[in-house]
């Protein structure tokens, strides 16, 4: 068995005074191992990349050996999906909280969903361009969920853009998926800029209005 | 036995990517003191050291596409070329060397498809259409390597290197070819923006390849959903 920083604790949960409690003990050990090798894993990611961590170092940073880290995760990039994971998930509650006061055209809705989206991100921007890249790696396991597939990102833009149907600036027979996956598009080409031009939110999120008008002009009713 | 292998010394000299240079050279080879005529020892030892390169990239090649870029390293990769890492390494400086190099030849073929498909195409829509098109046929039979390539685009040090070679460059000044046709024969308008239309559009190109990655979209409907990509963006540029 190998023996850890985690290891004392484990030997309390499995104590012999407290029999009962073993099991859900061993559980709760696992699940701080968890947290413990994402915190360290978010930390080193944000310092010196993804691509420049290697498990070893999450495990010495976690005080975990390496074989705890490989009981919890399967690889690299599960880390990297848990961590985007705890990421998105305060992202997405600032969106629930902001999407249903959005006024104004379809487009300004979404300028302004996008604006939320660079402001959030902008801290970790190498950190989500690894994120897209891990998408197409071989390290991924299935139940991860890569950037362009997330179902909750892509129904909020459907929603978007159909509530434009209703309020008269949207085409009722526009393809709501196309849209949505052109929106993406350019929103994760706009993400290069960072690394590409230095850009920063301001400069992205203006790059990203030209390019949303530029794909609302292919939604707008046909004027018959 | 292949009459133009040469010994390693003589392989290795020269290390320019157009041939060996005489002023660069470290090794003199035998049959150099000998006195060969200088004008046919290059031309053997290009020989040599291009099928030396063949072989590097004909095994990275396949290993890209079966471990996908982080998968396969160097030294898999020489032992599936069966050669040493050092004559890898004297070849190409790293793994992105090699990968780069077998991309830039890929996009060579494939801005070559792609410019005689929107020959074939009438007006602007449809000449972007042929040409996507065609993208799409070139990479359907490679796609584990599109998947490396893919990859390699996104990660924050190798991606902007891969996105800045001048083959991507001429797949974007394609794109911007057709829309400035479009512009000369009154089909866009005059604002058509035409530097923001060719990123997008190539971007939305590109956005499909996860479609056929992951999901086994066909070309037919890679096609389709292109189609309407192009139609949108183009929408507001229409005149009239």
């Amino acid at each position: 068995m190998p023996v850890d920083a985690a290891e004392p604790r484990r030997i309390l949960a499995r104590s012999p005074r407290r029999p009962a409690e073993a099991a859900g003990g061993r559980h709760a050990q696992k699940e701080a191992t968890r947290t413990r090798v994402v915190d360290a894993a978010r930390e080193l990611f944000d310092t010196q990349g993804y691509q420049g961590t290697t498990i070893r170092e999450i495990a010495r940073h976690a005080g975990v050996s390496v074989g705890s880290v490989f009981t919890c995760y399967a690889s690299k990039g599960e880390i990297l999906s848990e961590v985007m994971e705890g990421r998105l998930a305060g992202f997405y509650a600032e969106l629930d909280r902001v999407v249903p006061h959005l006024r104004g055209s379809t487009a300004d809705r979404l300028r302004s969903i996008y604006a939320i989206f660079f402001a959030v991100e902008e801290p970790g921007t190498k950190l989500f361009l690894s994120h897209i890249a891990a998408a197409y790696d071989w390290t991924l396991p299935p139940g991860a969920k890569p950037y362009g597939r997330n179902e909750r990102i892509r129904e909020l833009l459907a929603e978007t853009i159909a509530k434009g149907i209703a309020a008269g600036d949207v085409d009722p027979n526009a393809d709501l998926e196309g849209f949505v996956e052109l929106l993406i598009a350019a929103y994760a080409w706009t993400y290069q800029m960072v690394v590409t031009d230095g850009a920063d939110a301001k400069t992205m999120s203006e790059t990203m209005d030209r390019q949303i008008g530029l794909i609302a002009d292919g939604f707008r009713p046909r004027a018959s | 036995m292949n009459m133009f292998t040469q010994p390693r010394s003589v392989a290795r000299a020269g290390d320019e990517k157009d041939g060996p240079s005489v002023d660069g050279m470290k090794h003199i080879s035998p049959i150099q003191v000998a006195g060969e005529t200088p004008v046919k020892m290059p031309t053997r030892r290009a020989l040599a050291k291009q099928q030396t390169r063949a072989k590097v990239l004909a095994a990275a090649r396949r290993l890209f596409s079966e471990f996908g870029y982080e998968g396969a390293t160097i030294r898999d990769i020489a032992a599936a070329a069966g050669m040493s890492t050092g004559a890898v390494f004297a070849n190409f400086s790293d793994k992105s060397d090699l990968f780069r190099e077998i991309m830039a030849s890929d996009m060579s073929s494939l801005a070559d498809t792609m410019r005689e498909a929107a020959g074939r195409g009438r007006g602007v829509e449809d000449c972007l259409q042929k040409m996507f098109a065609a993208g799409y046929a070139f990479y359907k039979s490679q796609l584990p390597l599109a998947r490396a390539a893919f990859s390699v685009s996104w990660a924050p040090q190798d991606g902007p290197v891969l996105r800045s070679a001048p083959q991507v460059q001429i797949l974007h000044d394609l794109i911007a070819e057709q829309l400035t046709l479009g512009v000369q024969r009154g089909e866009l308008g005059q604002e058509a923006e035409i530097k923001l239309r060719t990123q997008m559009l190539f971007e939305a190109y590109l956005s499909n390849y996860p479609q056929a990655i992951f999901e086994g979209w066909s070309l037919d409907a890679l096609q389709a959903r292109s189609r309407d990509q192009i139609r949108i963006l183009l929408a507001g540029a229409r005149r009239g």
